[in-house]
């Protein structure tokens, strides 16, 4: 009896395979950490200067679009994904409610607590991007006063899902089992192959699709961080994150690593940082290419990894019943 | 004696009475799925889940109905759906299959008359999806007997109001290709939700506003006091969020929409719909967001619950039971949503209670 118990306590409390430790411990808990400390650096700024505020801003930026595709966990509570980086946003909504903050001008409003609490259109990078790119710059003191509010508010929820993973939901996902969250081994690869697929179609089909439109209507406004000039670097940053991300997952993908290799060297070959050339036939043609290339990695990925992890997704998700 | 030889044996005897569903004493719950071949099933599955009987289906199925009184259900096939299986739940077994008439497409959803005669199929015709209602006689194995339009394009779910022979039927507003599924009027679709007389006539239809209408009424689950729960599915841009459950009370529409923060998480898609007696509560699935959303009955939001492509939800005995596309079998109350049963199978878009 007491063996049997023994075992079946073994059996449960065994680790899962090395992928998802791995995918864990080297990708997302150090992504996470730097988010954090690159969050935290641009809060500890004292100036409202745009000039010395923004590599600070483009460096947390970076730090976000190497874990933004971790979909899971502590950045889904609280809405904090939607907070730190509200896009999307076809109806300008984080706009007007930047704007609303302003013309109020409520110093009560910027407490932490209180500013947490705020749409999460407002807030965040793109709240930052804003505030640092307007032209003209917003001024006054209350303007430096809710920069600094939206900075420290991004650096709180970087430090809360860094923390969370570390506290609680990385052990969530390594040690599946009954009373968990993850039942299997096979639904943590599954969520964790979810992420990387959610990742590559992010950016074929919202951070190309969108300014891309249709060939009759391009929409080159509509690209992703347009006023900081980062539309296309976060597409390359991705790439470069989501192609360590499968390696952790499946060291052993030829095909998979060899379609992101593709994907960069097209993206690297662009000479396009916002992607204005959605509006011009030739330009427009190497920025479908990218996002063809981009799908060609979730096809591979999908042949590929899938049946390397045992984990097929996205029965329902794909059907639309 | 066992009781499951027990029945057994009462079933194998040629005297047998008529068996109603408590006789059956199993199962609790149909659910289509796929099994780890690539085979499409159906299965009966017991309160806590387990399978009782598993059948084989022609092509993929999606949703089921179960007779008020005889322990039987019809499983329809996914839609265009070419077929529409009667199964004896008390012997786990196929007795009959339907074929919908030339022209016409089974679209997923059926239900039956409060006494139990006549079987509602919801259906469209092929070229054009104009909804139509069959009408089947569960007396007479199931012959065709009629026709009703369904009020709307492209009908989804159906139900029958409590304690009336009135219909409510989700018309979805979609034009579909007949052959890939393709949707064909998004710019101009206009879904509703129509309630029709026990004579097929047409005695309400509602619609959402203008610039939701982009938003398809699909599917439906009942509440004690006479309204309707409402799930849609936006075909609008994705990253405008919409309500994705409303409330039908006599022909008026209220949607509930979640907090600013909880907006999002569902990517504009409600894929099943459930009301919990136990908890008053409603549930919505997303299996594109990998989420349950719970709502009280009279709207206010309550919570979300994580769960990668979840889409089957019934009330179950603590709550809900919720299926997903990775095979768990899990359990949503008061506490939260937790996976209870991993099978090797892939749980398709509804779980149906038999419970009546």
């Amino acid at each position: 009896m007491l063996l049997r118990l023994a075992l079946a306590t073994c059996l449960f409390a065994l680790p899962a395979r090395a992928d998802v430790a791995e995918a864990v411990s080297d990708h997302i808990l150090p992504g996470l950490a730097h988010f954090r400390d690159t969050t935290a650096t641009l809060a500890a700024s004292d100036s409202c200067d745009p000039a010395v505020l923004r590599p600070l801003y483009h460096q947390a930026f970076d730090a976000w679009i190497a874990v933004a595709h971790l979909r899971l966990g502590p950045v889904e509570e609280e809405g904090r994904a939607l907070a730190i980086a509200f896009w999307p946003d076809p109806k300008g909504l984080g706009a007007k409610a930047q704007a609303a903050l302003l013309k109020a001008a409520d110093p009560a409003i910027l407490a932490p607590d209180h500013f947490a609490e705020q749409s999460v259109a407002a807030r965040g990078l793109f709240g930052l991007e804003r505030l640092l790119y307007a032209d003209p710059a917003p001024s006054g003191d209350y303007a430096c006063a809710l920069t600094q509010a939206t900075a420290d508010d991004l650096a709180g929820m970087a430090e809360s899902v860094a923390q969370g993973w570390q506290d609680d939901f990385a052990a969530t996902l390594t040690q599946p089992g009954p009373g968990n969250r993850y039942l299997t081994e096979t639904e943590a690869r599954q969520a964790l192959l979810t992420a990387l697929i959610t990742g590559l179609e992010f950016n074929a089909d919202q951070r190309l699709g969108r300014p891309l439109g249709t060939f009759d209507r391009p929409r080159p406004e509509r690209a992703e961080a347009r006023a900081s000039g980062r539309s296309l670097r976060d597409v390359q940053l991705s790439l470069l994150a989501l192609r360590q991300f499968a390696l952790k997952l499946v060291p052993e993908a030829p095909q998979t690593q060899a379609a992101f290799d593709r994907a960069l060297s097209q993206a690297d070959a662009l000479q396009d940082p916002v992607f204005a050339g959605v509006s011009d036939p030739q330009a427009r043609l190497k920025l479908e290419i990218l996002a063809q290339d981009i799908r060609a990695i979730r096809d591979a990925a999908l042949a590929e990894l899938a049946p390397a992890l045992g984990a097929g997704i996205g029965f329902n998700a794909a059907d639309g019943d | 004696m066992q009781r499951r030889s027990f029945l057994a044996s009462l079933l194998a005897a040629s005297t047998l009475p008529r068996l109603g569903w408590a006789d059956a004493g199993s199962p609790a719950f149909l659910a289509a799925a796929k099994d780890a071949t690539g085979a499409f099933v159906l299965h009966g599955l017991s309160a806590q889940g387990e399978t009782v009987f598993a059948l084989p289906l022609p092509a993929r199925g999606h949703a089921a109905t179960a007779h008020p009184t005889r322990p039987e259900a019809v499983a329809f096939a996914r839609r265009p759906g070419t077929y529409a299986l009667v199964i004896d739940c008390a012997r786990g077994t196929q007795v009959a299959r339907l074929t919908p008439p030339a022209g016409r497409q089974f679209n997923g959803h059926g239900t039956f008359s409060a006494d139990g005669a006549t079987l509602y199929t919801s259906e469209v015709e092929a070229e054009g999806s104009a909804g139509r209602i069959g009408l089947w006689d569960a007396t007479a194995n199931y012959a065709r007997i009629g026709e009703w339009a369904s009020g709307g394009i492209g009908p989804h779910d159906l139900k029958r109001l409590p304690l009336s022979d009135d219909l409510i039927i989700a018309n979805g507003g979609i034009q579909t290709d007949p052959t890939d599924r393709r949707k064909l009027n998004i710019a101009t679709m206009r879904p509703n939700l129509a309630r029709l007389s026990p004579g097929g006539e047409i005695l309400s239809q509602a619609e959402l506003p203008p610039d939701l209408a982009q938003n398809s009424i699909r599917h439906l689950a009942l509440l004690p006091d006479g309204r309707v729960a409402f799930a849609m599915q936006w075909e609008g841009d994705p990253a405008d969020p919409v309500p994705l459950l409303g409330l039908w009370d006599n022909g008026a529409l209220t949607l509930c929409p979640p907090p600013e923060t909880e907006a999002y998480v569902m990517q504009g898609y409600a894929g099943s719909i459930a009301h919990s007696p136990t908890l008053d509560a409603l549930a919505i699935t997303s299996p594109k967001g990998g989420a349950v959303q719970v709502f009280a009955t009279d709207g206010r939001f309550v919570a979300t619950h994580r769960r990668p492509d979840a889409c089957g939800v019934a009330a179950g005995p603590g709550g809900f039971i919720v299926t997903d596309g990775n095979g768990a079998i899990s359990t949503l109350d008061a506490a939260g949503l937790l996976p209870r049963r991993s099978t090797a199978l892939s749980w398709d878009n509804h779980l149906v209670a038999l419970a009546i």
